[in-house]
């Protein structure tokens, strides 16, 4: 059983050290520590309430920037389903309901989700000024009971 | 039973291989593209995925991307080949111990995230249905540490 421990230690350490030296030589080598997350700045952030105030009034758009799978699943009721990954296939019919200062409020899922922000970047790149992120949109959104829809449209 | 020592061996082995190359050269399946796949490790996605779950500390991430899949790879390759059989099934049972942890504690804190479990090849998420795949997996790999020899006790004057 010794001899047997022995071997699995030699395995796990052969194995990280194939990985190491995969990962330094591959053109797409990963970081070996996850630097860590600049955190949202306020001002692109929105707060529940203030979100939540915005969309009862119909005065701002919502997008998901979540996968469409995940938007089919349930989204917040009346948002549009802009999927960063597929930014440019999807923009057109969305942009036609847009102006470039509308609000705009995004959101994902999750802490540690970036789609948002990333969605956030590419519009304002494209001249829309008015958009923020509404952090771990969708958790925040369910928690708090608010109105939702499932499906795929619009 | 050694046929079904056989069988055990050969699944776990190809699991484990399977989903090491998935997660080390980032294979995604659509319906739209078929299959893509990185031609040079790439594990950016992974490394999302398992710092998503919050059990390592969020720092070392990346460095649990960048070396379990290897470790994967090499102790299914190790299983399937039939070499150190023993020792390999050891290291796949302690990871199918990890992983179920992960997957449980994923879902004891309400983490609604992305498996990982083959990588970035499904979208699939955590939950009830990946840990009970765990749970078999797991059986199966305790069955083979438990049951395979590598040799050396034949060696110990027949008493095996």
């Amino acid at each position: 059983m010794r001899r047997t421990i022995q071997r699995a230690l030699v395995i796990v350490l052969a194995g990280a050290v194939l990985g190491l030296a995969a990962n330094a030589v591959s053109p797409r080598r990963i970081p070996y520590l996850t630097p860590r997350k600049a955190a949202s700045r306020a001002e692109d952030t929105v707060a529940l309430q203030q979100a939540q105030e915005l969309w009862a009034s119909g005065s701002a758009f919502f997008l998901d920037a979540r996968e469409p799978a995940d938007y089919a699943a349930g989204h917040i009721a009346g948002a549009l389903s802009l999927p960063i990954e597929e930014f440019n296939d999807r923009f057109a019919p969305v942009e036609r309901m847009l102006t470039p200062d509308a609000t705009i409020i995004i959101y994902c899922d999750g802490l540690d989700c970036d789609l948002s922000e990333r969605l956030m970047v590419r519009l304002r790149e494209l001249g829309y000024h008015n958009v923020r992120h509404l952090v771990n949109g969708w958790s925040a959104w369910r928690r708090a009971e608010l109105a939702t829809h499932t499906g795929e449209l619009p | 039973m050694k046929v079904v020592d056989l069988i055990f061996r050969l699944v776990m082995g190809g699991i484990f291989i399977a989903s090491a190359v998935a997660k080390i050269w980032n294979v995604q399946v659509s319906h739209a593209h078929g299959m893509e796949f990185s031609h040079v490790p790439d594990l950016a996605a992974f490394a999302k995925d398992v710092a998503n779950y919050h059990v390592p500390p969020r720092a070392l991430a990346n460095l649990v991307a960048i070396t379990l899949p290897w470790i994967e790879l090499l102790a299914g390759g190790l299983l399937v080949c039939g070499i150190w059989k023993r020792a390999s099934a050891l290291v796949i049972t302690a990871l199918m111990v990890v992983f179920l942890a992960a997957i449980g504690w994923a879902l004891a804190h309400g983490y609604d995230i992305r498996c990982g479990c083959f990588g970035t090849v499904e979208a699939r998420k955590v939950g009830v249905v990946a840990l009970l795949e765990d749970g078999a997996m797991l059986a199966m790999a305790a069955w083979l540490a438990w049951r395979l020899n590598d040799g050396s006790a034949a060696n110990n004057g027949g008493k095996s």
